[in-house]
């Protein structure tokens, strides 16, 4: 963190591009160590700077560990188990001017004032908070007395009786920071270049190539087949601008678009939108979706061995479909493949997920 | 002036090596409660091993002990002369039914993205 905030130390992304990042509209899921030690803006005191995201509101769920009374509002100590922060928590007046108005006196409207009342006393039970429990708070970051706190917009308790909230979020973090938050934002004209210009191609390319798999309906191809395809071509010359190839396609080195097309189809891969078999030329690409044979292969194991007593309640458990279609049919069929075919055999009703990661037919 | 955060700690881990006053966080099953000497005891298994965990209870009492039922408690580390260290408990909290497992995990996934990142950086 220190490093890398003495790298941006002098260029702080200009404040006009802020509002091309999302996370600056977000309200950024950080740990609370992160919160009290992000930089703070020079331009625009109250942002502040994760790895050159702007971030102008947080959400945090901890434990309240302190807690203290003033006369418009408590402060909440409160740990995510990375750090302690205070959140200024506004009392309510909605809850202490209401109850004192007057009365109207149309039944229809006593049943309005009742459920108004009923929300009230949820609201107070929600926002009444002691040391230990769990509290969700949502709201901008400011300095005060050299602390860094957190001014609620929203809070609230959070009902956790067997920590699920909080581990369902301790998993979702590491997630986030790494799609998001540790991707660094890249202003409008520095995104071209370099490494960053050639992964954002890749990723680019290789959703161009699964529609127009998909949109032509293709079912198996070659590399080279691909870089045919004008459309193709032109966003990876467009995304790819190295010295020799600013000029023309031509001059464009053949063999970094290879690299660029190989990786896409990688991704592909993984994804499991397209496959090799064992059988055919090794350069040859099956397209998961279009490949009928597959579909219907797997769709005949569930249907027969639905028909089994012991899969007949609950279906066919995947890894059982997996081995099945390994056997009959291709042997390096891969985990991600058979998910694929699955999905698209639940997307067309032909089979049905009874469970988590079991299948049916009817 | 706000506590230090509760970092999470695995039962197994809290043994000699945890720092005096180290703030942390840990669980496992309440297996006895001294109300005299306002002292309890957690514990936990692990790779076919039971670990124990003193925790001094006097600033959470009075609390409702279950014992048996699974118990999570968030205080600093104090080592005591002839015995192992004991949490001082600030907050216990009973969380009956709390997936183990899932927490043992969710504290590895960030533990695991902190290295990461402390090697990157």
């Amino acid at each position: 963190m220190q490093s890398e905030s003495r790298k941006y130390e002098e260029e702080e992304t200009p404040s006009l591009h802020w509002g091309l990042d999302p996370v600056f509209f977000a309200f950024a899921r950080l740990y609370i160590k992160d919160i009290k030690e992000m930089r703070e803006s020079k331009q625009v005191p109250g942002i502040f700077f994760y790895n050159r995201h702007p971030v102008r509101q947080v959400d945090v769920v901890g434990i309240v560990v302190q807690r203290k009374e003033r006369d418009a509002f408590y402060s909440y100590g409160v740990d995510d188990s990375t750090g302690v922060i205070n959140c200024v928590c506004w009392k309510n007046p909605m809850v202490t001017e209401q109850s004192s108005s007057g009365r109207p006196s149309t039944p229809n409207s006593l049943t309005v004032l009742e459920q108004i009342k009923k929300l009230q006393e949820m609201v107070s039970q929600k926002t009444k908070l002691e040391i230990g429990d769990v509290v969700r708070v949502r709201g901008h970051i400011r300095t005060y007395r050299q602390q860094r706190e957190i001014q609620a917009s929203c809070f609230y308790k959070v009902d956790d009786p067997v920590c699920n909230v909080q581990i369902s979020r301790m998993l979702e973090l590491p997630c986030l920071y790494r799609e998001v938050y540790d991707k660094p934002f890249q202003g409008p004209e520095e995104g071209q270049s370099g490494l960053e210009g050639q992964t954002f191609s890749i990723n680019v390319l290789h959703q161009k190539v699964e529609s127009f798999l998909l949109e032509n309906k293709i079912q198996t191809f070659y590399q080279q087949e691909l870089e045919t395809i004008d459309t193709l071509m032109s966003l990876v010359v467009v995304h790819l601008p190295t010295p020799d190839c600013q000029e023309s396609k031509s001059t464009c080195s053949s063999k970094r678009i290879h690299s660029v097309f190989q990786q896409a189809i990688r991704m592909l891969q993984e994804k499991g939108v397209v496959f090799q078999k064992p059988g055919s030329s090794k350069e040859l690409y099956h397209v998961t979706d279009n490949d009928k044979e597959l579909l219907k292969v797997t769709l005949d194991v569930i249907k027969k061995d639905c028909r089994k007593p012991r899969h007949a309640e609950n279906g066919c458990h995947f890894l059982h479909i997996l081995n099945c279609v390994r056997q009959s049919h291709n042997p390096s069929l891969t985990e991600v493949v058979m998910h694929r075919v699955l999905e698209l055999l639940e997307r067309n009703s032909d089979v049905v997920s009874t469970m988590e990661g079991y299948y049916m037919t009817f | 002036m706000l506590p230090s955060a509760g970092v999470y700690y695995f039962p197994w881990e809290i043994n000699s090596s945890v720092p005096e006053g180290e703030a942390l966080r840990t669980f496992g099953r309440l297996c006895c409660y001294d109300l005299a000497r306002s002292e309890a005891v957690l514990t936990a298994h692990h790779s076919s091993a039971q670990y124990q965990v003193c925790v001094d209870t006097k600033f959470v009492e009075p609390f409702q002990a279950q014992v048996g039922s699974c118990y999570m408690v968030l205080g600093e580390a104090e080592h005591r002369e002839g015995e192992g260290p004991v949490v001082k408990a600030r907050i216990l909290t009973c969380v009956e039914g709390l997936n183990m497992p899932l927490l043992e995990q969710a504290i590895q996934e960030q533990r695991k993205y902190q290295r990461e990142r402390r090697r990157r950086w």
